[in-house]
């Protein structure tokens, strides 16, 4: 039998292997054999939730979008909403006004404490290291729910509540501070500073290569800085200058709105079918070696042919699935001009009328608690809470992200700094900083991500934000998937904003390596 | 015991530096106090004018800080209307619910479980020295420091009474009230108003008689931490250790021990609707014998495990408590906690042969697969038998015949067992480990069927029959038990190059992180019974345990992934070399290195899957967080009192996380990641 066996050996050593020998052949049977079943569990799955749901008698669909909810929020820029889709707007606005500035707080407050825990100062670093402790090691609900039950707990609101009377307020409704608002002419100056940045960063470039090819010492971002002060002040004075702008973005906006469906339907084709041509393009580029192209294997096809496919697909739904989101673009496109001329148009309604900027104090009208936006920067009790408990939380691990940047720079970087004589800010600045920098921002970009979708638990304290007002509104209506596929993109777009952010400093940050 | 405590002192294994971080690092010369106060206080020694003020300005700010926290925790913590009745009386809902009275033993056995298995594995792991004297000295010296700083700091309590006005007490707890010009008297004006510092002045008999445990024991722990430094000052030398563990269990003794003399737990509810003190009629529902039983065991068991460890060899050993471990989740779950009811007769006439036939067959039949020059039969047979599994689901699905799920799985997996028996060809030992490989999956498969489809006796208020801490460690166990196998086969598929399973595996990946948990959550209990045929129904542990256990798996495939990338490419090449297969190549080569460098973000995973199983108490689970957030606050004796709760449960949430955290940490050091 041995014999035999050597014999096929020897007489198939020269020919393919038989079909099931064929690592190509097995490995592709394998792929599309799970393929199959996962979407054959998928499509049974569907089936079954059609077959629930039209037994339950719920239509499905996203009509709920225009009509009434009929429910009531709190905290947001509109706590009565007129339809489904104005309702999930205002909570999705909460969503992103918890993110950013918990992002902001965050950053700046977990550095801070970062530096601190690395600091001599025995005192000073045991301090940043109970805090990052005790916040990192308890569930950021349990802090949120604690943060909570302490502030129903506060004194009772009054006018006079304290801790500084008529400016900060903290009470059992909440926490107010003053706010800092846009007033008319905001526009105007902004888009001065916006040339100022230019012109700065014009300045910057040019100091920075004169101090390159000469030595001497320029200050580049100091200058920056200046200039766009420069600009700000003089903008200050003048910017009714810009009134004009009102004038171009309604034209724009015209123009946009005379952009026939079928224009854009092609020109979004087009931009697709070149899209992918590109990539396949540079792909083949990438596999081409000085011997020429190299032996392409399934792998590298299957990639291309995705791209062809998602092409496709771009176009399938550009033209079948949902022509009508050509003018959903260009009516959003037109909208956003119209916004915009509306920005700069003269007439807005505001306290004081010749400064761009203008301060509040939190006011209390009639005794209730204003909206925010009204008076002053007021946090309901429940919004406060998770704000304070997703920063506080985050800043726990964005300073310890910060201390393992500083303590991964090596060594011999602050011995060579010393040596040559800088001084400990220059070192600190120049040469620590940078490359602590880069290593911590990957992980900080994670936790970005961790606290934008942190801020669904705002629901546990009945703070009106997408997750609570989406859970809300799929109780009244039933329409629990449509609602989930709504949080799904929402999330998944928030995500990838932050990711592309992230990664596009990255790559700047990147060491180039030669 | 003194053989035991000095054999943990391995002067050898101290040099090699085995564990902690004391022995790898030579002692640092100690500063006299003094001048480490200036040194690190207020940065005298630098030579400059500007290091020192910097660093008192640093030090006073902070300590400020530092002071105003503490004793505003204090105020809190000692106020007399805090309402820390609320955690004491509530104890036992807190950690288990309403979990019947009659069935509280098997509570006890689950504990007595981990007990054991905790005794044996800290018997048989080899720990590093322990702590040295110095340490353990500054340790009671500032612990003693802090109560005594704690007996200075309290101020007179705020009280709120029943209407709602805010009311001060001294710390005796005589009430105080304001006069004409706001500072607080006594009632009767009798002794001087007095607030704070001026309080403590004035009072301090009073304060030091009414605090005179606290001070007694910050006092002597002081003086014992002082006594250690300055009398035992000679020998700090780094052989003079005291081993760790034995230490760790004389404080779990010390802290048993405290059942005998504090009423933790010790109460009952009256029909009145009030409390009273008392054991309950049960010995289970105490806390002082039960108690020191697991201690007892405790000790038993790592003693026991100290002997085995000395008198066998550890592989086998070290094996099977690992499964031990594994498994101690599924047992204690399903066959302590739930008393399940046996149908003792379907047991016998299916459930035994079905065992019998797939341990015996399936054995054989692996172990025919697995002998030398089989050539391609084996590979035919293992497909004919995964045609027949899938042959099983499709008959299933379109209702052709009837056949317990438990057979189909049991098909399934044996086919996929078969297609890897060509990796063991080889002599017998290789094969036999195969077989018993075989035969030990399929026991434990079986039995946890039966064991999940069994009725549970257990009778409670709510579907769950665990409630409180319970459901929350064993959400976190079952979650990271089952999403580690998931998450390394994301792992490998995102990785691979084979692309539509990358593309699966990416989609999957990034679907779930990125959306929140929570929405995850609602999908899993309020959603998906609309994608269930009508006759199934999940229940709500279940509904929760697979969406944490889908969503963790994503974040365990990206860690794991981060490991596979620190593998070197010789690794792979090295392997095709030597002609290994895909199967063997991942298994012996790949995973075990990508493993090991990811253990520290896999611990890091568990920690944020044990925190994050406070979203529960969101949907609808009467988990840790919910007890202390509606439950208890919802009795008419406590109502509305929350914060004691929350901060108890706090407290044990950070020490589970703080001490997994430390873990970590010395694994990391241990596994020398980064230093390679």
């Amino acid at each position: 039998m041995s014999d035999t066996a050597q014999e096929t050996l020897v007489t198939t050593a020269s020919q393919r292997p038989p079909f099931y020998r064929d690592a190509t052949v097995v490995k592709w049977i394998a792929q599309v054999a799970t393929l199959v079943v996962v979407l054959f569990a998928l499509i049974f799955l569907a089936l079954q939730a059609g077959d629930n749901v039209s037994a339950k008698g719920i239509k499905t669909g996203f009509d709920f979008l225009d009509v009434d909810p009929g429910i009531n929020l709190n905290g947001t820029i509109d706590n009565d909403p007129d339809t489904g889709g104005r309702a999930l707007w205002a909570g999705m606005v909460n969503t992103l006004r918890l993110s950013i500035g918990g992002i902001v707080a965050a950053t700046l407050l977990g550095i801070l404490v970062g530096v601190t825990r690395l600091s001599k100062n025995w005192m000073a670093s045991k301090v940043a290291s109970v805090f990052i402790e005790y916040m990192r090691n308890i569930p950021l609900l349990v802090h949120i729910i604690l943060f909570f039950a302490i502030m129903q707990t506060a004194p009772s609101f009054s006018d006079d509540v304290g801790p500084l009377n008529g400016w900060v307020h903290f009470s059992n409704k909440g926490v107010s501070v003053p706010r800092v608002f846009q007033a008319d002419g905001f526009y105007q100056w902004l888009t001065f500073l916006l040339i100022g940045a230019v012109v700065g960063n014009l300045v910057r470039r040019r100091q920075q290569r004169v101090q390159d090819e000469t030595g001497a010492t320029t200050y580049p971002l100091g200058s920056l800085v200046a200039v766009i002060a420069v600009f700000g002040v003089i903008g200050w004075f003048l910017h009714p200058l810009f009134g004009w702008l009102d004038g171009v973005f309604s034209t724009i906006a015209e123009a946009v709105d005379k952009i026939p469906q079928a224009a854009m339907q092609i020109a979004l084709t087009v931009l697709a079918v070149v899209l992918a041509v590109n990539w396949i393009r540079r792909f083949l580029n990438s596999r081409r070696t000085p011997a020429g192209l190299a032996k392409l294997t399934d792998d590298d096809w299957f990639r291309m042919i995705f791209a062809g496919v998602g092409a496709a697909i771009a176009a399938a739904v550009i033209w079948v699935v949902w022509p009508g989101g050509s003018s959903w673009l260009i009516n959003s496109t037109r909208d956003l001009f119209e916004v915009a001329s509306d920005k700069f148009g003269a007439g807005r309604d505001s306290w004081q009328n010749d400064r761009p900027l203008g301060a509040a104090r939190p006011d209390f009208a009639e005794g209730r608690f204003a909206n925010p936006g009204s008076a002053g920067l007021n946090f309901s009790a429940g919004f406060a809470a998770v704000f304070f408990g997703i920063v506080l939380y985050t800043a726990a691990f964005i300073a310890e992200i910060v201390r393992g940047g500083i303590l991964a720079v090596p060594k011999g970087q602050t011995e060579a700094a010393q040596a040559i004589g800088l001084r400990r800010a220059t070192m600190l600045r120049r040469v620590i900083l940078p490359q602590a920098f880069r290593v911590s921002l990957p992980p900080l970009g994670n936790q970005y991500l961790n606290l934008t979708k942190n801020t669904s638990l705002a629901i546990a304290v009945g703070a009106s934000e997408l997750v609570q007002v989406g859970q809300t509104i799929g109780n009244q209506t039933g329409k629990n998937l449509e609602v989930f596929a709504i949080w799904m993109l929402f999330y998944l777009a928030c995500s990838l904003t932050i990711s592309v952010v992230v990664n596009f400093f990255n790559v700047r940050l990147a060491i180039v390596e030669r | 015991m003194s053989d035991l405590l000095s054999s943990e002192i391995d002067l050898e294994k101290v040099l090699a530096g085995a564990d902690e971080e004391l022995a790898v690092r030579p002692d640092e010369p100690s500063l006299p106090p003094l001048e480490w106060a200036g040194k690190n206080l207020f940065g005298t020694g630098q030579g400059s004018i500007g290091a020192i003020v910097r660093g008192t300005f640093l030090t006073v700010i902070f300590a400020g800080l530092a002071l105003l926290a503490y004793r505003a925790v204090l105020n809190f913590i000692f106020s007399e209307n805090a309402g820390w009745d609320s955690v004491r009386i509530n104890l036992r809902l807190l950690f288990t619910q309403a979990y019947p009275d009659e069935n509280y033993t098997r509570v006890w056995v689950t504990v007595g479980v981990v007990a054991v298995l905790a005794g044996l594995s800290l018997g048989m792991t080899k720990v590093g020295p322990g702590f040295s004297f110095k340490r353990i000295a500054t340790w009671l010296f500032s612990w003693g420091g802090l109560i005594v700083l704690g007996v200075l700091l309290r101020e007179p309590s705020v009280l709120t009474d029943s209407n709602g006005e805010t009311r001060f007490a001294d710390s005796r707890g005589v009430e105080l009230v304001r006069d004409t010009n706001n500072s607080l008297v006594y009632q009767n004006n009798d002794p001087a108003p007095s607030t704070g510092i001026s309080a403590l002045r004035e009072n301090f008999g009073a304060a030091m008689g009414d605090r005179l445990g606290w001070w007694i024991i910050g006092l002597a722990l002081l003086a014992i931490g002082a006594a250690i430094w300055f009398v035992l000052g000679d020998l700090r030398r780094r052989t003079t250790f005291v081993p760790a563990i034995p230490l760790a269990l004389a404080g779990i003794g010390l802290l048993v021990s405290t059942t005998w003399w504090y009423r933790w737990g010790h109460y009952t509810f009256t029909e009145e609707g009030g409390f009273e003190y008392g054991p309950g009629e049960l010995v289970a529902t105490s806390t002082r014998i039960p108690w020191t039983i697991m201690f007892v065991l405790l000790v038993v068991a790592y003693l026991g495990g100290r002997l085995l460890a000395r008198a066998t060899a550890s592989g086998p050993i070290r094996i099977g408590l690992s499964a031990a471990w594994l498994l101690a989740p599924f047992f204690t779950y399903y066959a302590i906690l739930r008393g399940p009811i046996m149908d003792w007769a379907h047991v016998v006439s299916t459930d035994l042969p079905l065992w019998v036939l797939f341990a015996g067959l399936g054995g054989a039949l692996l172990w025919l697969l697995t002998r030398p020059g089989l050539g391609e039969i084996g590979r035919i047979l293992a497909v004919v038998v995964l045609a027949a599994a899938a042959f099983t689901w499709v008959g299933a699905f379109f209702g052709w015949f009837s056949m317990l799920q438990k057979v189909r799985l049991s098909v399934l997996f044996l086919g996929l067992t078969a297609l890897l028996a060509p990796n063991f060809i080889g002599e017998a030992r290789q094969r036999m480990k195969l077989v018993v490989g075989w035969v030990g999956f399929i026991t434990i498969f079986h039995l946890l069927v039966t064991l999940i489809n069994t009725a549970s006796s257990i009778e409670t208020p709510s579907e769950d029959f665990a409630g409180g801490f319970m459901v929350t460690i064993y959400v976190a166990l079952f979650t990271m038990l089952f999403s580690f196998p998931l998450g390394v086969l994301l792992a490998l598929a995102r990785t691979s190059r084979m692309p539509l399973f990358r593309v699966m595996a990416t989609v999957y990946i990034e679907a779930f992180r990125g959306v929140p948990l929570i929405t995850m959550l609602f999908f899993f209990t309020v959603f998906v019974n609309i994608f269930l045929p009508g006759s199934m129904e999940l229940s709500l542990m279940a509904a929760v345990t697979i969406a944490f256990v889908l969503f963790s798996a994503a974040y365990l495939a990206e860690n794991v992934r981060g490991g596979m990338q620190a593998i070197r490419r010789g690794q792979y090449e090295a392997s095709d070399a030597l002609g290994l297969t895909t199967v063997q190549r991942t298994g012996f080569i790949v995973l075990p290195q990508a493993l090991r460098v990811s253990i520290p973000p896999l611990v890091g995973q568990t920690i944020a899957t044990f925190k994050e199983t406070s979203l529960l108490a969101i949907v609808g689970v009467f988990d840790f967080l919910r007890m202390a957030r509606d439950v208890v606050p919802a009795q008419t004796e406590f109502l509305g009192t929350r914060k004691p709760g929350l901060l108890f449960i706090s407290a044990v949430y950070f020490i589970g996380a703080y001490a997994m955290s430390k873990y970590s940490q010395r694994l990391e050091k241990k596994l020398g990641v980064g230093e390679r």
